[in-house]
């Protein structure tokens, strides 16, 4: 399909391309009005409705868009609706919180919008250089918003320690991209002559043998490409090998923000992550379902990976005492069990990425909400902080232990389901190793729930110094009520979710 | 097949020795006799004031980095205009019109809100926040100061 006619299909990009551009002009215009913050905030529900609606009215469809650059299909849909859920959150928690003086609440606002259309892109990416540009796009703009406080020290420091990791990540992503071009000779991920369609053709893989003197070297030089470009995808995921940024980021940065790249950056690495395996390694059957083409051990790389993830996370975040940090380490375990899904290679697998993705957005924004109301009146946010929480501000500590009781997986709560899921996936893939994988994301789940009931120790039975109560803003409460209804309730009635999964990925075959 | 490895090999080996070689071939040939004037920094033919290792200030870097986005601007515009004539000739004048005004606006918004933020001002004052929280420390000094 050519540019002009693609243009019907990229509606909502569009649209916050305009947004990013109204939001710096309206920073300017009410700049020195009193009611700034509130006319920003309004200015920005505004842009996020109307994205909303151009995303809602685009058609459904299943086709390359842009001469194959990018792919319009149900599973962009469905990543485009859960950007919008975090980038939502975000711009209501922001405004009330203190680490974004108001004076530069526009810049970020025009800033987060960006990082919203760098995530649209990489949702829909199937060409490697637009996979790259996506992925430098978003990046770009959170080495921004993590030294957003320019005077602290610790963002100042959390901004270059991002900037460093990324720069050598998506270097070593490059190097892997280059590697692939030399072996296929195209950019393309899918589509005609793209890489899964040479995998699966026949004459062109012997070509590739011949071309490198015999099977094994073509065959090592794919493997060692695909890991090199697991380096940019995992580093935005917060996968083990690739998580050093993550706890310095995650405390550096400001709250709001952290919240917001927990979720949002993290689920449009799954995005790309999902796309480029199914499209380049595996090919839909008539029944929708899939099977491998070529011979590459992927699954057992990302379920390697997804290991090591789940317990080197569940591990560090035992001694740490910064919430903050726990809950990087927490977001690095849980990286490790959404891969557990991909390394099932199958429908399924897939399916419960995207739930659990849904859940986790509700779990983690929720959590780190009590965070920022928790840090906006005592001024820290270590566990001795949370002290007496209970009886300080009783609904926000409920919140709190209901987001953490999800997380953890135990059963009442929605986190269950997102577990059972990807762990039922897991298993119903059988043999030694994947049983194997799921023992061990069992037993990592056990894990968590010993730090995360340190925390609820901390607010229900040891005391505070101050004890007096603090009130949490209106919007707060409103915002984790909202939050925690679903994660208590979603387990008596969960087929909507499984139905969407399903909708969006792995079914018909494109046509 | 591993013989094509060899050109690459070959290539690598004469582009090294390439610059080492001439490197070394032209510290034996070339006549040595410098001078004071010779060996001063050339710096576009004034004589050089002081050392090059201080400080910048940082105001060059703010307008070097606004210079470079519109540089760029340019470096994408010459390439339209120069084949423009052949989008005309295919019906489609208006469309490039269309996309390069269009790029050329969204650089635009970002050059009025650098220059309304003042960040094009080669004397700057301080803002308004900066201004406060100096004026809080001097209302309470500092307490480590008394300590030391």
């Amino acid at each position: 399909m050519n540019n002009i006619h693609s243009l019907r299909f990229f509606w909502p990009e569009s649209v916050l391309t305009v947004a990013v551009l109204a939001m710096l002009v309206q920073d300017l215009l009410v700049r020195r009005s009193p009611r700034r913050v509130g006319l920003l905030t309004i200015g920005a529900l505004f842009w996020l409705a109307l994205t909303a609606l151009a995303t809602w009215r685009t058609p459904w469809g299943n086709f390359p868009i842009f001469g194959g650059l990018l792919v319009h299909d149900p599973l962009r849909i469905f990543f485009a609706w859960l950007f919008l859920a975090a980038a939502l959150l975000t711009v209501v928690i922001v405004p009330r919180s203190k680490e974004i003086s108001s004076a530069r609440l526009g810049e970020f606002f025009a800033l987060l919008f960006a990082l919203l259309l760098g995530m649209y892109l990489m949702a829909s990416a199937a060409d490697l250089l637009l996979i790259y540009l996506s992925i430098e796009t978003v990046s770009l703009v959170s080495y921004v918003l993590t030294g957003f406080q320019r005077g602290r020290r610790r963002a100042n420091e959390a901004a270059l320690k991002y900037v460093i990791y990324g720069g050598v990540a998506s270097g070593i992503m490059l190097y892997g991209i280059s590697i692939l071009y030399g072996l296929f000779g195209t950019t393309r991920v899918a589509g005609e002559g793209g890489i899964g369609a040479q995998l699966a053709d026949v004459t062109s893989r012997l070509f590739l043998a011949h071309a490198f003197g015999g099977q094994p070297a073509a065959q090592l030089a794919l493997v060692v490409a695909v890991v090199f470009l697991l380096a940019g995808v995992g580093y935005k995921i917060a996968a083990v090998p690739f998580h050093m940024w993550s706890p310095d980021v995650y405390e550096g940065a400001p709250t709001p923000f952290t919240a917001f790249l927990s979720v949002g950056p993290k689920a449009a690495g799954f995005a790309v992550a999902i796309r480029f395996f199914f499209a380049a390694f595996e090919r839909q059957l008539p029944g929708g379902g899939y099977a491998q083409v070529g011979d590459l051990p992927w699954p057992a790389i990302i379920g390697i990976i997804s290991a090591i993830s789940m317990t080197l996370g569940n591990l560090t975040a035992i001694v740490q005492s910064n919430v903050k940090r726990l809950l990087a380490y927490s977001s690095i375990a849980h990286a490790g069990y959404l891969l557990m899904g991909l390394a099932a290679a199958s429908t399924a697998g897939v399916q419960s990425i995207l739930i659990y993705l849904i859940i986790y957005v509700l779990m983690n924004v929720g959590a780190f909400l009590v965070v920022i109301a928790v840090s906006r009146e005592t001024g820290g946010e270590d566990i001795k902080d949370f002290r007496g929480l209970g009886t300080r501000a009783p609904i926000a500590a409920l919140a709190l232990v209901i987001f953490l009781f999800s997380l953890t997986g135990i059963p009442p709560f929605a986190g269950f389901i997102g577990k059972y899921l990807i762990f039922a996936a897991v298993v119903q893939r059988g043999g030694f190793w994947n049983v194997l994988l799921a023992v061990i994301g069992v037993l990592n789940s056990a894990i968590s729930l010993f730090y995360y009931a340190r925390l609820i120790k901390a607010m229900y039975l040891e005391e505070a110094i101050d004890q007096r109560p603090f009130r949490v803003p209106a919007v707060y409460t409103g915002v984790l009520v909202a939050l925690a209804v679903p994660n208590s309730f979603l387990i008596f009635y969960w087929t909507p979710l499984v139905r969407w999964a399903a909708a969006a990925f792995g079914g018909s075959p494109s046509s | 097949m591993p013989f094509q490895f060899a050109n690459v090999l070959i290539f690598s080996a004469t582009a090294v020795l390439f610059v080492f070689g001439s490197l070394v071939a032209g510290r034996f040939l070339r006549p040595d006799a410098p001078n004071r004037e010779k060996s001063m920094i050339y710096e576009c033919g004034e004589k050089p004031i002081g050392q090059a290792w201080f400080n910048f200030n940082p105001r060059f870097y703010l307008i070097a980095l606004v210079f470079v986005i519109f540089e760029v601007e340019i470096a994408f515009m010459f390439p339209v205009a120069a084949v423009y004539k052949s989008f005309i000739e295919r019906g489609e004048g208006l469309l490039a019109f269309f996309e390069i005004a269009l790029f050329v606006g969204i650089l635009a918004v970002g050059l009025a809100y650098v220059w309304a933020m003042g960040d094009l001002e080669w004397v700057k004052g301080l803002k308004q926040d900066v201004l406060a929280q100096l004026r809080e420390k001097q209302a309470a000094p500092p307490a480590e100061k008394k300590a030391a």
